[in-house]
Parts: structure tokens; C-alpha cells; sequence
């Protein structure tokens, strides 16, 4: 069975078809093209298919495409406008946040939930909210690190 | 030795971003999964459910029948020759025991075929339907089990009681060194296999559509090894063979060999089209390779007063049902004794087992006996009641000196000044926040100390590079190298501007594709900087050369160079200035330069490791709470890489010693760790605060002073946690993972 639903993605409204089984990460990457939504276990336990589903961090290969009917989603390339990197890209790039870089889509958006809701987190906020997100380069250090300076920036402390 | 001048670099010994990130951090760079051809289908390998058994039937009949089905690959299509997957140079060591496709399954996950289908659903319904059945044999899974003489061989044609590869090394006589020394302790130890963990699914796209060339897209280490591999299973030559790596997702060892390649090309050719195959994360669990279980029986003796004089070693490692790296990993393990013990025996055997294959995974062969050593010279300290860090650093060996049972001497070793990085920040630490110890809670320090070599201890490391210099004096940089995530890129990029003396932007480089970049072994025994990086910094010496004779070619003055400046007659060129000198004149020519080098050296880079953890006595629960790493890797070519390599190393570790295991259901007899809830890699709040020190050092025979650091930084981790954990609980430990033992308490303060 075939379903037309529509999603606001990366701010634009987007038709799609979708069987009924399939997952929003297959919407995103093989229907959207958005291949920055990176497959990690199809189980919902990495987190490197992090998407925002009306501002909230879901991990895509778990949730089924007509569930995010009429919903906003954000993918990684909804961040960054153009060249311009979003503040939390920025910072995740300035702190040497990146290694093999394939968990870094979803690590940035669970740190956009997190900043975009609480501006000012503790260290231990920052890692529990990045604790649906594996990664097994970083030791999530200079990760915490690049949140950190994310958001004392985006308050608008420039100068750490 | 070095003069001091030489030491004030530029480019190098400078912490830089590596040039990808931004690529990777806006989602554009691409991995083999994001990889789709014109024609392409998606397969999907049908594995054995049973650790041993033979197969009594296939049928694919209903499969065929599935809308979208593309097609098979049976065992009785696959040529029926033995192999060794293992990314390795080739060598005596590398056994042939493993087939592309088989009917007698040795381990659950062992392919039996292959199914295409034209998209990735329609291929999951497809591998439903496919009928396979069995008749299950008798395993066994541990290396007990494997030695006992009623054990059924695995590989007959190799060995006739499981023991595929024995070393032996020796030093002095360690049964006078027992008899003379005033203590003796033993201990046995049980080190479990670790899965790498990639976060990326491993991957490969081979294109044989027209039967005649192959190329392959896939997230390898060892590119062309890999030529060379699939060049003998489907029988074309080298140059019709074009692997090229794409964004990796880390590799950590795992793709230093084939997975499905082999299959994915025969399937390719017989289809006419090209084929992807992604692992779910259930095979890249427990059906890629994993990290040697091993059994340790060690003996250690010493002096009354802290002179260690005798280390004996039982080591056996579980390779699983096929050899891959096995003998390799084994005889790597034997000289990393870093400790100037006058009476060495290591008693080495690598043993087969339907346990999971195990192949290479960063600390190769070092990890498994550093931890018990490490474990052992703490029952040491304690029990002659000294500090453990003076006892280590008064056996250390020294420069000058030698590792038991080898011959190489040790030319750099800053392994005190590690220590003393980390006494500072560990009384920083203590100053701040105190050593608890109130009846209830009970926190301690554990120290461990490690070593590894800058590229195959075995020195068949070979690399090479070419240097393409534009008209404006930029430079084309061409590897062969594989960056898989820990930035050699970068580093490779910085050596090269270091060495011809332009900014890192002038610099661009392109990596790992056996059709343009040269040869090289491959991303292994964390040789990039000292191999690769040595063949790149003399790549760009002989692009000054190449200058030098062009320059004295087109002129009949006198042509010296000094610190990268051309003296033409009593003309000054710059780089730059030269360049277009030469390639613009009527005489001139193209500058290429060209560097190779085959290791002749393995210098050892060194590292202090010490972890600070509690034990809760009322719930018998540890907690990490602090790890600090300092590490001597001579010169740090990017100190950010550097610290980066000792992060993540340091989180493998705190993995490997508290939580992660591959289960084997002893009903069902197949691994039950399947998923990311069973094998627990380390969450972010499950780390200790993580502190990365880097020593000054320098390495006379590496580039710009530098040795390697990638698998350094993993290895003395499992011990110093244990070390601690051993002080705060009291409790002797013999075996990892502690959450076997122990609850395991995240580190999260509000």
C-alpha cells in the first residue's frame, strides 16, 4: 500500500509516496537524497540517523515515514545556509570535533535540540544529551567540548 | 641527532582542523554507502546460523519468485580455492584456510550465498525466502576446548590439533631468573575478544559489469592488498583492478581485510551489473572479526629490591576458524616487553575455534599480554610495597637499550617525562576535588604503562608518494595511504608543506585509489606518520633535487641551494620563483618528485596511562572518574590529531575493560551480542573526564622526529583501570570485562 504524505523538510514542503513499512531514514536518504542521515544499526541505538522531528532529536531508522506526516524535519543539510556553517557546525569544526565524521551529522543535531532549548547546559546535560549518539573515534572529548563552546557563542560570548 | 633549528617548524608540530571536516560536518562527504551506480542492485550475504555444521540443501526457488529478485550467487559459482583475507603484504604467515562461499560453516556468520534484488526492501524480502538447510556438527569456542585431543581439527590441511602457529622467543634463562629472584608471583589471566565497532556499517560497490575490468568502491585500510586479494580469487591482473576508498567511517583493524568483496565481485560479473553490499549491524558484530580472546598464564619474579629479572608468558590467542592475521598478531605481541628484563620467554600459540574470526584490531597482539603484564607489575609494587610508577620506570628500558628478545635498539623513550605529566595533572586533580575514602566509597589511582611500534613490527612496512608541483609552486600530493578517520591526510599534507616550505593550502592531496595514487602497504600497525610520512617528506626532497637539476640544466651558472632558497649565479630564487623559472623555459620541465620507503626502522613510541576510580562497597559498583593519557610520540606532526587519537583510544579501552563482550550462548551456540544493546560501546556518560597529554620528544629516524601514536593510546588502558579498580575494591581481577563482576556507574555530575 501506497501513502502520499508531506513533510516539511529542511524548511520546504516536500511530497512523498511511501509504503507503509518504510522508515523515515529510507525517505530521507534514498527519496530525499539526503545522504548526510547516515545508517548506523536500523535499530535506533547509534544515533548517527539523527534527524529533528518537530525540533525533537529521533533517530530516523525507527520511526515509520507516515508517522512524520504534516511534521517538521530538520536533516543536517538543513543546518548550514550555503557556505556558511551553522554556529554549532562552526564550533564542532573549530574544536577539532571530527574524526572519522560518520556519527557527526546526528551528534550535531542532538546538540541543536539541546542549545535550542537549553542555552546554557551543564556538563552533565551536555552528556547525557549526547548520549543517544554513539561515536567510537572521539571519546566524545573534544565533542562535549565543541557543544560547549557552541553555546557560550550563540549567548554570545565570543571570545572563550 | 637532531640540532635544536630544526625543531621550529612551520606547519608542522602545529594543532590544525583536518581538511575534511567541513565536508563531514555538513553531511557532504561520501562513504561507500552513499554510493549508487546506474544498473546498480543490492545483495545481501545468507550466513550460517550454526558455529559448525553442513549444509544439506539450498533452494532459492521462492526467492527467485520475489518482485524485484536479481539474482545468486551459489557456492558452486565461486571458484573453490582457499584464501587468507588478511590485508597483509604477503608472507609465510598469511595461511590459506577460508572460502569465498561454503558448505561447511565453521562459525555462525560464515557466508553461504549471496542474493541481489533491485532495491534494498525488496532484497530483505528476498534473503526471506531463500531455504537453507543444515546438519549441525559439534563446535567448540574456547581455546580449552580447542586443545583438547578429542577436539575435531578445523583446518586439517594446516593443523592436526587446532595449533596453527607457535613462536617462541627467548632471552636469557627464565628458570635461573626464578630461581635467583626473591619473588615470584603468578597469575592467569582471560581477555575476552572485542568487536571494532565502526560506527559505519562495513561496506563495499564493485562494478564488473563488463567481465573484464573491476573496480570497487569500499571502506578499506589496505587498498591494494585488496587489488592484489581479489586478483588472485577471480583470476585478472592487477591493472584491471581499480579500488578505490572513499570517506571511512573508522576502521580500528577491521578493514585490514576482505569481507565481502570477493563475493560482491563474482556476483557483479555474473550479473552483468554492479553490486552493493552494506553488513547490518548483527554481521558487523558477528560476522566481520573481532579482536584475539586470550589466555594469559604469566610469571614474573624480582629482586627484593624492585629489580625485575625474569617474565615468562603462556599466551594463546583465539583466532576463530580461520587464521586471517592470526600468526601475525601473535608473533606482534611478542617483543613489546618494554620493561630491561634480563630473562624473557615468550611461549606463544595462536588456536582455532568456531568462535567468532578474529583478525586485526589496533593494539595488535600488544593489548592482550600488556594488560596482564601491567596487572602483574602492580601485584608487584604492592607486594614489595613500593610506588608503581618508580617500580616502572627502574626496569624501563632506556635509549641505547633493547626490548627482550630483540634486536632493535631503542633510539627515543620520554616515558619518564610522561609519568611526570601525569603525577602533575593527577595532583591537580586530587588538589581539587580530593581522594574519597569514607568507609563506603573507596577511590584510588591505577597506573599503567604501554608501548607499540611505528608500523609492522615485522618492518614490512612500504610506502611511497609523488608530488606533482603546479606552475605557482602549489603541490599535488598523491598516497596511497588510507585515511580512515584518524587524519593522516592531514598530517601526510602537513609533512609535505613542511618539507617543501609552502603554506598547508598550497598543499592538496589525494588518497587511496590504486589507479592514480602509488603503492603502499597499506593503513596498518599505525604506520602513516613514520612510513608514509617518511616517504612523503622524501618525496618532497627530491622535488628540490628535480628543481636543482632542471634549474642547472637551463643555465650555465653556478646552481647551490640553502634552506629551500636557489642561488642561480648571484641570482636569489624562491620555491615559487624557481618553479616557474623551470617550467616555463624553453629547456624546462615538469616537476615531480618522488619518495619511497621501506621501513628499516620501528621506533616504539611510549605512554603513561593513569586512571582515578571508586568502588561502592553497600552496591559492589565501580565508577570512572578521571583518565589521564600522556604519550611520547616524538614530534606530534598535529597535535589535535594527536589528542584526538589518545580520546578515542582512551574510550576503546574504558570499553573493552568495563562492558563490551561477545556473548556466546552456550544453549544455542551462537553469539547472542548481536545488536548495540547487548555490545555496549561506551556512551558518552559513560566515560571518565578523558585528559590527553602530549611529551616533548623526538624521534631521530622519523619524520620531523615523529613515531606513531594511532594504536599507542589504546593499549595500557584496560590495565590502569583495572590497576584502580583492583586498589578501591581490594579484589585481585583476572578478567575483563569488569561488568561481569562489578556494576558499572555512569560519570555524569550536574
Amino acid at each position: 500500500m501506497e501513502y502520499k504524505i508531506k513533510i516539511f523538510l529542511n524548511g520546504k514542503t516536500t511530497d512523498f509516496k511511501v509504503s507503509e513499512n518504510e522508515t523515515l531514514l529510507d525517505t530521507v536518504r534514498e527519496k530525499a537524497g539526503l545522504k548526510g542521515c547516515k545508517r548506523g544499526c536500523d535499530s535506533g541505538e547509534c544515533g548517527a540517523c539523527t534527524v529533528l522531528l518537530d525540533g525533537v532529536p529521533i533517530n530516523s531508522c525507527s520511526l515509520l515515514s507516515v508517522q512524520a506526516d504534516g511534521r517538521s524535519v530538520v536533516t543536517i543539510e538543513g543546518l548550514s545556509n550555503g557556505a556558511k556553517l551553522h554556529p554549532i557546525q562552526q564550533a564542532f569544526y573549530d574544536a577539532g570535533a571530527v574524526q572519522c565524521g560518520y556519527c557527526i551529522p546526528g551528534m550535531v543535531l542532538s546538540a541543536k535540540a539541546l542549545l535550542d532549548k537549553n542555552p546554557s547546559p551543564s556538563d552533565g546535560e551536555i552528556r547525557k544529551a549526547l548520549s543517544g549518539n554513539l561515536c567510537r573515534c572521539t571519546g566524545y572529548t573534544k565533542i562535549e567540548a565543541a557543544v560547549k563552546l557552541a553555546a557560550k557563542r550563540m549567548n554570545g560570548v565570543q571570545n572563550e | 641527532m637532531c640540532k635544536m633549528n630544526d625543531r621550529a617548524f612551520s606547519v608542522v608540530n602545529h594543532p590544525l582542523v583536518r581538511l575534511e571536516a567541513k565536508e563531514k560536518i555538513t553531511g557532504c562527504a561520501v562513504y561507500t554507502g552513499d554510493i549508487k551506480l546506474p544498473g546498480m542492485v543490492y545483495a545481501a550475504i545468507i550466513r550460517s546460523p550454526y558455529a559448525r555444521a553442513s549444509v544439506t540443501k539450498i533452494d532459492i526457488s521462492a526467492a527467485e519468485a520475489v518482485p524485484g529478485y536479481a539474482g545468486a550467487l551459489l557456492p558452486n559459482d565461486v571458484p573453490d580455492i582457499l584464501y587468507n583475507c588478511s590485508g597483509n603484504p604477503p608472507s609465510p604467515l598469511l595461511l590459506k584456510d577460508e572460502k569465498i562461499l561454503t558448505t561447511e560453516p565453521k562459525c555462525a556468520g560464515d557466508r553461504i550465498l549471496c542474493v541481489a534484488a533491485e532495491t534494498p526492501e525488496a532484497c530483505r524480502e528476498v534473503c526471506g525466502k531463500v531455504i537453507v538447510e543444515y546438519a549441525p556438527k559439534k563446535a567448540f569456542f574456547t581455546i580449552a576446548d580447542a586443545l583438547r585431543g578429542d577436539a575435531e581439527p578445523l583446518q586439517p590441511h594446516l593443523s592436526v590439533d587446532n595449533v596453527v602457529w607457535k613462536r617462541e622467543v627467548k632471552e636469557g634463562n627464565t628458570d635461573d631468573g626464578f630461581e635467583r629472584s626473591d619473588v615470584v608471583i603468578e597469575g592467569c589471566f582471560h581477555i575476552p575478544p572485542m568487536q571494532h565497532t565502526a560506527i559505519e556499517p562495513t561496506a563495499c560497490v564493485c562494478d564488473f559489469s563488463d567481465r573484464n575490468e573491476l573496480t570497487v568502491w569500499s571502506n578499506s585500510q589496505t587498498i591494494f592488498q585488496e587489488r592484489r586479494i581479489l586478483s588472485e580469487l577471480v583470476g585478472i591482473s592487477e591493472n584491471k583492478i581499480r579500488v578505490i576508498k572513499p570517506a571511512v567511517g573508522g576502521g580500528f583493524g577491521a578493514r585490514q581485510q576482505l569481507h565481502s568483496q570477493p563475493v560482491a565481485a563474482l556476483l557483479s560479473r555474473k550479473l552483468g551489473r554492479p553490486v552493493k553490499i552494506v553488513n547490518d549491524r548483527e554481521e558487523e558484530l558477528t560476522s566481520t572479526v573481532v579482536r584475539h580472546g586470550a589466555v594469559a598464564d604469566v610469571r614474573l619474579g624480582s629482586t627484593k629490591d624492585g629489580m625485575m629479572i625474569s617474565f615468562y608468558a603462556d599466551y594463546k590467542l583465539n583466532t576463530g576458524p580461520y587464521t586471517t592475521h592470526g600468526p601475525t598478531v601473535l608473533c606482534a605481541g611478542a617483543r613489546k616487553f618494554q620493561y630491561a628484563v634480563p630473562n624473557y620467554f615468550f611461549d606463544g600459540k595462536c588456536v582455532l575455534t568456531d568462535n567468532v574470526t578474529a583478525g586485526a584490531f589496533r593494539g595488535y597482539g600488544n593489548m592482550q599480554l600488556a594488560f596482564a603484564r601491567e596487572v602483574m607489575i602492580d601485584r608487584l609494587a604492592i607486594k614489595l610495597n613500593v610506588d608503581p610508577v618508580e617500580l616502572r620506570l627502574k626496569n624501563h628500558v632506556t635509549v641505547g637499550g633493547h626490548f627482550p628478545g630483540s634486536n632493535l635498539t631503542v633510539t627515543s623513550c620520554e616515558i619518564a617525562e610522561c609519568a611526570r605529566l601525569c603525577l602533575e595533572k593527577r595532583r591537580e586533580i586530587d588538589a581539587a576535588e580530593g581522594v574519597t575514602d569514607d568507609g563506603e566509597v573507596k577511590q584510588a589511582w591505577g597506573v599503567s604503562f604501554a608501548c607499540h611500534g611505528s608500523g609492522p613490527s615485522s618492518r614490512e612496512g612500504l610506502s611511497s608518494a609523488t608530488v606533482n608541483i603546479n606552475s605557482d609552486g602549489s603541490a599535488e600530493l598523491f598516497v596511497g595511504s588510507a585515511d580512515i578517520g584518524q587524519g593522516s591526510e592531514t598530517m601526510l599534507s602537513q609533512i609535505a608543506a613542511e618539507t617543501l616550505g609552502i603554506p598547508l593550502e598550497d598543499v592538496a592531496i589525494t588518497a587511496a585509489d590504486t589507479m592514480i595514487t602509488p603503492y603502499d602497504t597499506g593503513t596498518f600497525g599505525s604506520s602513516q606518520t613514520f612510513i608514509c610520512g617518511t616517504a612523503v617528506r622524501r618525496a618532497c626532497i627530491d622535488v628540490y633535487e628535480t628543481l636543482k637539476k632542471l634549474l642547472e640544466s637551463i643555465t650555465d651558472d653556478m646552481v647551490s641551494l640553502r634552506d629551500k632558497v636557489f642561488y642561480v649565479g648571484k641570482e636569489k630564487l624562491d620555491f615559487r620563483a624557481a618553479v616557474r623559472r623551470v617550467m616555463f623555459h624553453q629547456r624546462g620541465g615538469v616537476i615531480i618528485g618522488r619518495g619511497v620507503y621501506k621501513a628499516d626502522a620501528c621506533p616504539n613510541p611510549f605512554s603513561v596511562c593513569m586512571v582515578k576510580a571508586e568502588y561502592h562497597k553497600n552496591i559492589n559498583a565501580i565508577r570512572l572518574l578521571h583518565l589521564i593519557e600522556a604519550v611520547d610520540v616524538g614530534t606530534p606532526i598535529n597535535p589535535l590529531t594527536v589528542e584526538g587519537q589518545i580520546e578515542g583510544g582512551a574510550a576503546q579501552g574504558v570499553g573493552y575493560t568495563t562492558t563490551e563482550q561477545i556473548e556466546i550462548n552456550n544453549i544455542a551456540k551462537k553469539p547472542l551480542s548481536t545488536d548495540l544493546l547487548h555490545y555496549k560501546i561506551p556512551l558518552a556518560s559513560d566515560l571518565p573526564r578523558i585528559h590527553a597529554l602530549i611529551a616533548e620528544g623526538y624521534e631521530p629516524t622519523g619524520p620531523f622526529g615523529a613515531k606513531s601514536v594511532g594504536e599507542l593510546s589504546t593499549v595500557p588502558v584496560a590495565p590502569a583501570i583495572v590497576n584502580a579498580v583492583s586498589r578501591a575494591s581490594g579484589r585481585e581481577i583476572n578478567k575483563l570485562p569488569l561488568c561481569e563482576e562489578f556494576l558499572i556507574l555512569p560519570n555524569i555530575v550536574e
